[in-house]
């Protein structure tokens, strides 16, 4: 606990400069991922961040000195060669993106080592801490980095802001925004532009891998939570955030713990959860959802067939076997079935069997209707033979609403009071009696 | 000799990976090599610890566990969590890793293992243990990706019908009642056993860099499955030769110089290809 209040005060000045960096990172680079996300190329990041090492390198040689500027600057143009190196190759061949992608990753990575490895083996003493920038190492931030993140997380928010609605035109309407005169091209462009420099100044801190983790998985997880832009953007930047101060803490908590991992394996849990709690889109809410319309669609077949056994006179009480002749149930799923009907008051249990309640007979009679109303619709506007349609019906029962079963009666010309229990046996055959 | 052995390393792994790589790039899915090269990383590690040795049977073990770990993950999040596919790719793996990466910093006191040794193997050191089988004496390294190779070799041809037909027309191996999600699996499990073989002599750089390269080299010249099988393999040969020359006269990591030499050939078939067309 007192180290929790001590990470969080940001009294010692070496957490500060670390968890300053690292927030910034975070939600930077959640927020500059979601565009790369939507665009589908997630993975671009992944090339870009492994082709900066030669950069860095060449602008160690050229420089002789370790100066974070210059190092983002020879970052930031080997990124944008493996940009431009990925494209060309996609149009001038007949190689996919995903294999150009490949290629150049490990052609520029590969270029790396060797200018690493050359390094390693001419100078000594001022190279030491190149390597950082494969497996990154947040615990050496200085003031000055924290500077450079901010200024580069200020210039990408206003690149953001500035070209929001051509980037959002893009994004959801390429055809339509290029239409009405925005540049696919540029706008691409930017989009590049702002990745590039998101990860030039990350891949010191977290590393290589890890900082195209942090472009891939906050906008993942916070695809979950939107369907909108500005929102997953807002939200996408504070799981960065929120990863970035987790992985912090418990690499400044626990010794020898590397904060670049802890920050991906925080975030991914954050997709973890996301993906399986999230409301709508998550996979616990839509397996309840689909237990629920699979429970729907068998109350509302054993009403329905309880209702059709009244009206062709065989009475009011009910029991399996009876039903079974119009719709069979299993036992198990029988007494489950028409135990939640009885607790909901549409059937109740009677001696030697069940009887329905009148608002279980008018539900029961409602849906009966639905399937004749469908029967009748694909047979006269859809020419659907009379043997098929019964088949069609007993889906979409289920679906038919008020609303579209009151267009369907306007379309076929019948009016709302329309009784098909009565009338509609004269126009369909019903299946068991023919 | 150390130099004739080096050489022969690089062009076991290159010949190796790239047969797989072939069946990556047909498949579209050359960045799953990239993945499974990432995420095979705890495997080795828990291995490593569990088993205490290097190249042994619970490191192959492993890493087939981890390489049809990350491809049923990856089927699981895009197909029932609803990922956009590369996303879901992008999330499994980058995680795994970070978990590998975990493991090796806080084990690193107590195994021979550092983030170094298991992903920038270093070619150099090949020779320097060698062993004698059937009265021929040769580096550990080379013995175990001879093995390899034969290995590779075996699963692509034995299975090369099944492979052509999963890879150029799906649909229609589908629809015929090949089950081509188990030639997926099979090929992910293949690609993760070649990775790990080959990552401990060469570096995870290399086994990227042969699983694509040569194969998209091979690719743009020719369209028929078995010359592209022999261009892939005299790449290998020929990045293996010139990149130790080129890392002799550098100076500098020979995985790292069979890589830029490899992209060479590449960039020469482009060229090639481009002037042509």
């Amino acid at each position: 606990m007192d180290i929790l209040l001590k990470y969080l005060s940001l009294e010692d000045p070496n957490v500060r400069y670390v968890v300053i960096a690292i927030v910034l990172l975070g939600g930077m680079s959640g927020t500059v991922g979601s565009f790369n996300f939507l665009r589908k190329k997630t993975l671009v990041g992944e090339t870009v961040a492994h082709s900066m090492l030669p950069g860095v390198l060449i602008a160690f040689l050229l420089s002789g000195v370790k100066n974070p500027a210059v190092m983002i600057l020879g970052a930031a143009i080997s990124g944008w060669m493996s940009i431009w190196v990925v494209d060309y190759i996609t149009q001038q061949s007949k190689i996919k993106g995903d294999s150009a992608l490949a290629i150049v990753l490990s052609s520029f990575f590969g270029l790396g080592i060797v200018l690493l490895t050359m390094i390693q083996s001419r100078y000594t003493g001022n190279q030491s801490g190149l390597d950082h920038y494969i497996f990154g190492n947040a615990a050496a931030m200085t003031p000055e980095d924290s500077v450079a993140f901010a200024s580069v997380s200020l210039v990408v928010l206003g690149l953001i802001i500035a070209s929001y609605w051509s980037i959002k035109a893009i994004i959801f309407n390429p055809d339509y925004a290029q239409s009405i005169g925005i540049s696919r091209r540029k706008t691409d462009t930017l989009i590049s532009i702002i990745t590039i420099l998101t990860i030039s100044v990350g891949i010191k801190a977290v590393g290589i891998v890890m900082m195209s983790a942090l472009l891939i998985i906050p906008p993942t997880a916070a695809r979950f939570w939107t369907d909108r832009l500005i929102p997953m953007l807002v939200i996408s930047g504070i799981f960065g955030s929120l990863g970035g101060w987790i992985g912090a803490f418990v690499s400044y908590s626990q010794t020898n713990m590397p904060t670049g991992p802890w920050t991906i394996v925080s975030v991914s849990i954050i997709a973890f959860i996301s993906m399986l709690f999230a409301p709508k889109k998550g996979i616990v809410y839509q397996r309840w959802n689909k237990l629920q319309l699979r429970r729907r669609i068998n109350e509302e077949n054993l009403l329905k067939a309880a209702v059709q056994s009244e009206v062709r006179g065989k009475g009011k009480l009910f029991t399996r076997t009876t039903i079974n002749e119009r719709q069979f149930f299993e036992s198990k799923l029988w007494n489950r079935t028409i135990g939640r009907l009885t607790s909901k008051g549409l059937v109740r249990k009677v001696h030697g069997g069940y009887t329905l309640s009148t608002s279980g007979r008018n539900y029961g009679a409602d849906i009966d209707r639905r399937h004749k109303i469908w029967e009748v619709y694909l047979q006269r506007r859809m020419q659907m033979s009379v043997h098929l349609v019964h088949d069609e019906a007993e889906t979409m029962e289920h679906f038919l609403t008020p609303e579209i079963e009151g267009e369907i009666l306007r379309e076929l010309g019948l009016c709302s009071r329309f009784n098909p229990l009565l009338e509609i046996h004269e126009i369909i055959p019903d299946p068991d009696l023919a | 000799m150390d130099a004739v052995w080096i050489i022969i390393t690089g062009f076991l792994v290159a010949s190796s990976t790239g047969m797989l790589g072939n069946l990556l790039l047909l498949r579209k899915m050359s960045m799953m090599g990239d993945a499974l090269s990432h995420a095979v990383l705890p495997g080795i590690v828990i291995a490593y610890l569990i088993s205490g040795s290097r190249a042994s049977l619970p490191l192959l073990l492993g890493a087939i566990i981890m390489g049809v770990l990350t491809t049923f993950l990856i089927q699981f999040f895009s197909s029932k969590g609803k990922m956009q596919g590369d996303a879901a790719m992008g999330t499994v793996f980058t995680f795994l890793f970070a978990v590998g990466v975990i493991l090796v910093t806080k084990f690193a006191g107590q195994a021979d293992i550092d983030a170094d040794c298991v992903l920038h193997g270093e070619l150099a050191f090949v020779p320097l243990q060698q062993t004698t089988y059937l009265g021929f004496s040769a580096p550990n390294a080379v013995w175990t990706l001879a093995a390899l190779f034969i290995f590779i070799q075996g699963v692509f041809w034995a299975g090369y019908k099944g492979w052509i037909l999963t890879s150029f027309n799906p649909e229609y191996a589908k629809s015929v009642g090949i089950r081509t999600a188990l030639w997926h699996y099979a090929l992910m499990a293949a690609t993760s056993v070649a990775t790990v073989v080959s990552f401990e002599s060469v570096g995870a750089i290399l086994v990227i860099a042969f699983l694509v390269v040569p194969a998209a080299t091979a690719y743009l010249l020719t369209k028929d499955l078995q010359w592209m099988v022999a261009l892939i393999i005299l790449q290998g040969l020929l990045s293996s030769v010139g990149g130790y020359f080129l890392s002799d006269f550098l100076e500098a990591s020979i995985s790292g110089s069979m890589a830029v030499v490899s992209f060479i050939l590449f960039a020469a078939a482009f060229l090639l290809k481009k002037k042509e067309g």
